[in-house]
């Protein structure tokens, strides 16, 4: 029973995988103890008016993992089962992102126990406000820095840089990301997590030979990310999508989707399914086409050692969080089947972010132009790095990037002294 | 007598125009004597409850028919005597002149005359009624003198009784029409001249017809009140007399409901009663819907209380077409014994429907009817109107008939002929869907299979306004005081609920897959039970509108309609779905309209709209004592402040829990057929014998299009077959059951499911099913009203324990019930319970508290 809490523990988890990546490391004991836990955690608990004038108390958190590189940065979720151990594994999977992409920043992650569904938007932006207030002294664009995650969003983020200038007494528009575009927002922040994965799907094609340009590809999942590395993947190289499905079914056409019919048409009926010049196949087939490419744009667990084995794509791209399992991982490397790893491969979003303080700090912005191709030297860095040790270590690329990330991290803690 | 008129022939039916009924006697008696002694069967028709004709005698049968519970009723049952009694049978009817005091019009006593006589000559009977002479209309009379075969005239002259023949059908002789004096026994013909104008002068009937006044109390209780002026009516209001009239006006109205007499009483001055009399085309009441609206109106404006509704409501101009109409057009048409036998026991599929319609379509009204008609449309001009069903029953308390009646849009556009051609094709329509299926279940389902229906018509002028070549209004909706749609316990149900729309209110009270009205929790208008994208998902995307150009109506894009974006006040109803948050326009600019959506967060936030029928659902619901369901259309005025429309307003039906249910805890794992986490219902259904199940799999993908369609019709089939009424049954199926969209889900009507204990809608993710409550919409008062326990199925998440390996492995009885369902037997499968689980039964408890419902096999 103990065993089965720990292994749905999402932050028992994340430390499972630092150890495995120590022992690769060969970290030392007193390293490891550090990794394996956050440096600081704030339980707050703030009251907030509501609309029929009765007040609610509300309990968050704000959790700063590892600050050795730099600020810790991280998304704020507001949601009703939110928990500290959620929040921690949060952190740490943020630190190692930001590592991996040598961001000169740390992992963090805060949460609120609320239930958007049960709040007006007056109320919202009041629990906004409070949980700000009550963190205020522990974030500044120096320290912590924010952003949205789990409902919530650019506006919210908007009424929390506004409370935070009001605590300091002056605009103080880095101290949050992800905020809308007429408030310091960046541009090209909207497809950046699909546009950062094409950018290491070009750099993975190129390693194993493969001609984008003739390319197939199927995409599993077709909300946002999915959506806009169909789009990508066919303006960007030609690729041919083959095949797409969302939660209502899958479609196919082995000549080819026409993307924008598609997305038109996945917008009109919230549905992917009866599309104009598709036929209807399996959700489980599409798993297993015959493709070049397999996208992963959907949600966590869909491959996994029973269904691993039967993927015949040369490539897999996770542009979804944990979309393999450790299993399936094994299997997929066994069958030398290039997996590009989630934490490399959705890191675009956090990559953007990080852009968004600059210009802040700069009060210099960026055109979309700009944004991608700094984006583009991110990403493809990171991407070889990951890959390089990969080989060196004759490791799996998701074992690698954990291990480009902590060593990172490491460094940092040495050079500061801390170990 | 027989000499005078060629004898009496089988098949004639005898009217007797007299002054004083023991008149009636003198002729009715020796009538009834000869009969007999022909070995004739006689019935005798008592319906006048002051006078009997026929003293006992034995050998005619007597048969009482109650006239009070009113025309249709009565002549329904004189119908069935007739049928019953069959050929030959000789009849003597009381004095139709008594009628009239019940129905309180002549045109009701016309048409009873108009309906009876023809089916009496096709029987081969002789009947003899007696109407009393002077008292009628014209017109009535005039119709029974063209129905009947034979009218005579008996009267006074002195001592001396006469007896005149005015009619004889198929007959002549010389000396026929003229005057025949009674005496001892014998009739003889006036001849001389001088004799005849003597008579003439001092009979006691009045030579000119259309002078006759009516005793009908419609038309006399109204002379007697308008001929006060409006001053000396408020003066004498309150006396006794005046009361009595005013009662006796407002039942003839508004009808004799006792809640509804209640709040006339209160409510409506007589001034409001003879108003509503100038704008009644023909006679008799103008139906729930319009009383409703009527009286919602007036509660509002009376006693104004923390808010004046007279400058937020805006001005009715409203015209109403009498019940009496609808029956004077069923008998002229010869539709009223078609009525009859649909209402009686037939079941009626839509493809017969449509027949019926036309035959509808093919009927006529009256001149005179016609001539208001044209003043009505003349009055409206080329308004757009909205030609709406007003029946008796509907509206009433507990008696929705929520969209079981017609209510149709005209454009009002083109020359003054094609105007009215689709007025009347509306109006015919309208009195059409009284016949209608579901309509007709509804009615049996609650027991109103045979009471008086009287379809009343309300014309209202549409609300809105001319943007483009579309007519449509900005808001429009339906608002409920008691709101059972509750996403979080913050919201207090006791402070009501609104379902907001952009354009007609169709969108509202319809079930339309993929577009979603704003649900508005009037104790917390800024919630809202999405976030993020879902937002825009769970949005109104197209609206209805009349199309002025096409002249009919459509459902259009939103996008489309407003592309210029110059559509006033879109800042109020607009938002901007921005990189996952909706953002509110700061301000009547807009400056485009990529990526909008329908929130109405300004309008909710910025005007008085929701604090406005937060204060009317309270103040109807007072005043009505009960929870209170209302319609409405609304706009911004020229200085931004909100104004309503109340188009209509009824008592709500909360659904009551059946029985006190607690889902049971300890109900064993192998017995558990589901789980559901929501429900509005509540009770414990036991002893559930069958199961219908759609796999929505199998539906979503094998089933081809076509054969999805006809499954709503195989799904009423089973709900109408003799051993599935007679046991319970439970649906369940993909999806939006009731949704005219088959890839939504299963396309049943009301009448598809009515006999149904437990609906459940299952959603499957591979399939894309989405079951939605629809809260507000016709198809959610039909489940509330009858009782249907109403459960969402999520049948992958693993707290539903479904148990799919029951479902799949029963054996499937439908072919059985249905030997021509062959083919859908892949699809559908109807399970008999207790031959698949050795006698045992199927149970469903659902408790709306703890929103939590189980569906088990048991025992009980």
């Amino acid at each position: 029973m103990a065993n089965q809490q720990n292994n749905n523990n999402p932050f028992h988890i994340a430390q499972q995988q630092i150890r495995a990546c120590a022992d690769i490391l060969g970290l030392d004991a007193g390293t490891r103890e550090v990794l394996l836990r956050p440096m600081r955690e704030f339980h707050v608990n703030f009251p907030v008016r509501m609309d029929d004038g009765t007040t609610k108390l509300f309990e968050g958190y704000r959790v700063q993992y590892n600050d050795a590189k730099g600020p810790t940065k991280g998304g704020i979720r507001f949601h009703p089962d939110e928990t500290i151990d959620t929040v921690r594994a949060l952190a740490a999977w943020m630190t190692w992102k930001c590592s991996l992409l040598d961001l000169p920043l740390g992992g963090g992650k805060g949460g609120v126990v609320c239930n958007p569904k049960e709040l007006s938007a007056p109320e919202l932006e009041r629990v906004s406000r409070a949980y700000i207030k009550a963190v205020g002294q522990f974030i500044s664009p120096t320290k912590d820095i924010p952003a949205p995650d789990v409902y919530t969003n650019p506006q919210i983020m908007a009424w929390m840089v506004d409370e935070y200038s009001g605590i300091v007494g002056n605009n103080q528009f880095g101290v949050i990301t992800g905020k809308p575009l007429a408030l310091g927002g960046s541009p090209g922040r909207a497809d950046a997590t699909a546009r950062g994965g094409m950018f290491t799907l070009r750099e993975a094609a190129w390693e194993i030979g493969l001609d984008l340009s003739k390319a197939t590809m199927a995409i599993q999942g077709y909300g946002n990310a999915g959506c806009y590395a169909a789009s990508l993947a066919e303006s960007m190289f030609g690729c041919k999508i083959v095949a797409v499905c969302d939660s209502k079914g899958a479609v196919g056409c082995k000549d080819g989707i026409c993307v924008p019919k598609l997305t038109e048409h996945k917008q009109a009926t919230k549905s992917v399914c009866n599309c104009e010049g598709t036929k209807d196949v399996s959700s489980q087939s599409l798993m297993e086409m015959d493709v070049d490419v397999l996208v992963l744009a959907a949600l966590e667990g869909v491959l996994t050692e029973r269904n691993a084995d039967k993927v015949k794509a040369k490539m897999v791209v996770e542009l979804a969080n944990g979309p393999t399992t450790p299993e399936a991982d094994e299997i997929l490397f066994r069958k030398g089947i290039h997996v590009i790893p989630d934490f490399l491969c959705n890191a675009g979003g956090v990559t953007v972010s990080y852009f968004e303080m600059v210009q802040n700090a700069y009060m210099y912005y960026w055109d979309e132009k700009e944004v991608r191709e700094k984006l583009d030297v991110k990403m493809t860095r990171a991407y070889h790095e990951v890959l390089e040790t990969s080989k060196k270590f004759k490791i799996n690329m998701r074992k690698a990037a954990y291990v480009v990330a902590v060593e990172r991290v490491v460094e940092a803690m040495k050079l500061r002294g801390w170990v | 007598m027989d000499d005078i008129l060629g004898g009496l022939r089988l098949g004639d039916n005898v009217v007797w125009q007299v002054d004083g009924l023991h008149n009636y006697l003198k002729v009715a008696l020796p009538f009834v004597r000869q009969a007999l002694q022909d070995g004739r069967t006689v019935i005798y028709v008592r319906f006048d409850p002051h006078y009997c004709v026929l003293e006992p005698l034995s050998g005619y049968l007597t048969t009482e028919i109650d006239p009070r519970p009113g025309f249709d009723s009565f002549s329904s049952q004189v119908n069935k005597i007739i049928e019953e009694q069959g050929k030959g049978v000789f009849y003597v009817f009381d004095n139709l002149s008594a009628l009239v005091a019940d129905w309180a019009s002549d045109e009701l006593l016309a048409n009873f005359f108009q309906l009876t006589c023809p089916y009496l000559r096709e029987l081969d009977t002789v009947a003899y009624f007696a109407l009393t002479r002077g008292q009628h209309s014209h017109s009535a009379v005039a119709r029974i003198r063209d129905t009947t075969q034979v009218l005579i005239d008996l009267y006074h002259v002195g001592d001396r009784l006469y007896i005149h023949p005015l009619k004889v059908w198929d007959r002549y002789s010389s000396q026929m029409f003229l005057p025949h004096l009674f005496s001892n026994g014998v009739l003889a013909p006036v001849f001389v001249s001088g004799d005849a104008s003597a008579i003439s002068q001092t009979a006691s009937k009045s030579p000119l017809k259309v002078k006759a006044d009516s005793i009908a109390p419609w038309d006399s209780v109204y002379r007697k009140l308008a001929q006060y002026d409006e001053d000396e009516l408020r003066f004498l209001e309150s006396t006794p007399e005046i009361q009595a009239l005013k009662q006796e006006l407002s039942q003839m109205i508004i009808g004799i409901h006792p809640e509804l007499q209640r709040l006339a009483d209160k409510y409506l001055t007589i001034h409001d009663l003879l108003s509503i009399r100038n704008r009644l085309i023909g006679s008799g009441r103008i139906g729930g819907k319009a009383a409703g609206m009527l009286l919602a109106r007036r509660i509002l404006v009376n006693d104004p209380g923390e808010m004046d509704f007279s400058k937020v409501l805006e001005e009715h101009d409203s015209f109403f077409i009498g019940s009496d109409v609808f029956f004077t057009f069923l008998v002229n048409n010869d539709l009223f014994r078609l009525r009859l036998r649909l209402t009686k026991d037939s079941q009626i599929s839509p493809e017969e429907f449509d027949k019926v319609e036309e035959r509808f379509l093919a009927g006529s009204f009256p001149a005179e009817i016609m001539e208001q008609f044209k003043d009505l449309l003349d009055y409206f001009g080329q308004a757009p109107i909205i030609v709406r069903s007003s029946s008796l029953l509907e509206d009433g308390f507990g008696n929705s008939f929520a969209g079981k009646y017609r209510s149709e849009f005209c454009a009002n556009q083109g020359g003054p002929e094609e105007r009215m051609a689709s007025f009347l094709r509306a109006v015919k329509l309208v009195y059409a869907s009284a016949v209608n299926p579901d309509a007709l279940s509804y009615r049996r389902q609650r027991g109103l299979g045979e009471s008086d229906e009287q379809m009343a018509i309300l014309v209202q002028r549409v609300s809105g306004m001319r943007y483009k070549n579309y007519f449509f209004p900005p808001l429009a909706g339906v608002a409920f005081s008691h709101n059972l749609y509750r996403w979080t316990d913050r919201i207090d149900p006791n402070q009501g609920i609104i379902r907001l729309v952009f354009g007609l209110g169709t969108r509202a009270v319809n079930r339309l897959g993929g577009d979603y009205p704003r649900m508005i929790a009037v104790s917390h208008p800024h919630l809202r039970p999405e976030a993020g994208y879902k937002v825009a998902t769970y949005s109104q995307r197209k609206l209805d509108l009349l199309d002025l150009s096409e002249n009919h109506f459509a459902s259009l894009p939103v996008a489309k309609v407003i592309a210029d974006g110059d559509y006033p006040n879109l800042y109020l109803f607009l938002s901007f779905m921005e990189e996952g948050y909706v953002r509110d326009p700061c301000g009547p600019r807009i400056k485009g309209l990529e990526d909008f959506i329908l929130t109405f967060n300004n309008l909710i936030a910025r005007t008085d709209f929701v604090r406005i029928v937060r204060a009317l659902l309270a103040k109807l619901e007072a005043a009505y004592g009960y929870p209170i369901d209302t319609e409405f259309t609304a706009f911004m005025d020229s200085e931004g402040q909100v104004k309503i429309n109340l188009v209509q307003c009824r008592p709500m039906k909360l659904p009551g829990l059946i029985e006190a249910a607690e889902v049971p805890g300890d109900i064993s794992p192998d017995c558990i057929l589901f789980r559901a986490k929501r429900t509005i219902s509540g009770g414990t259904v036991p002893r559930i014998r069958y199961i219908l199940y759609i796999d929505p799999e199998s539906y979503a993908k094998k089933a081809p299009v076509k054969l999805k369609r006809e499954m709503g019709r195989i799904v009423g089939e089973i709900n109408r077959h003799p051993d599935i009424v007679r046991q319970q049954i439970m649906m369940m199926g993909p999806g939006r059951w009731g949704s005219s969209n088959v890839t939504l889900g299963v396309n049943t009507s009301y009448a598809d499911i009515n006999h149904a204990a437990v609906l459940v809608e299952i959603a499957r993710e591979e399939a894309g099913h989405i079951p939605d409550v629809s809260y507000g919409t016709h198809f959610f008062l039909d489940l509330v009203e009858s009782q249907i326990i109403y459960l969402p199925l999520y049948p992958d998440e693993p707290q539903a324990d479904f148990n799919q390996e029951f479902f799949r492995k029963s054996s499937n009885i439908l072919c059985i019930l249905l030997p021509e369902a062959q083919r859908f037997e892949e699809f559908i499968k109807v399970i008999d319970v207790p031959a698949v689980t050795a006698g045992k039964w199927v149970q469903v408890v659902a408790d709306p508290r703890q929103q939590k419902a189980l569906c088990f096999i048991s025992h009980k």
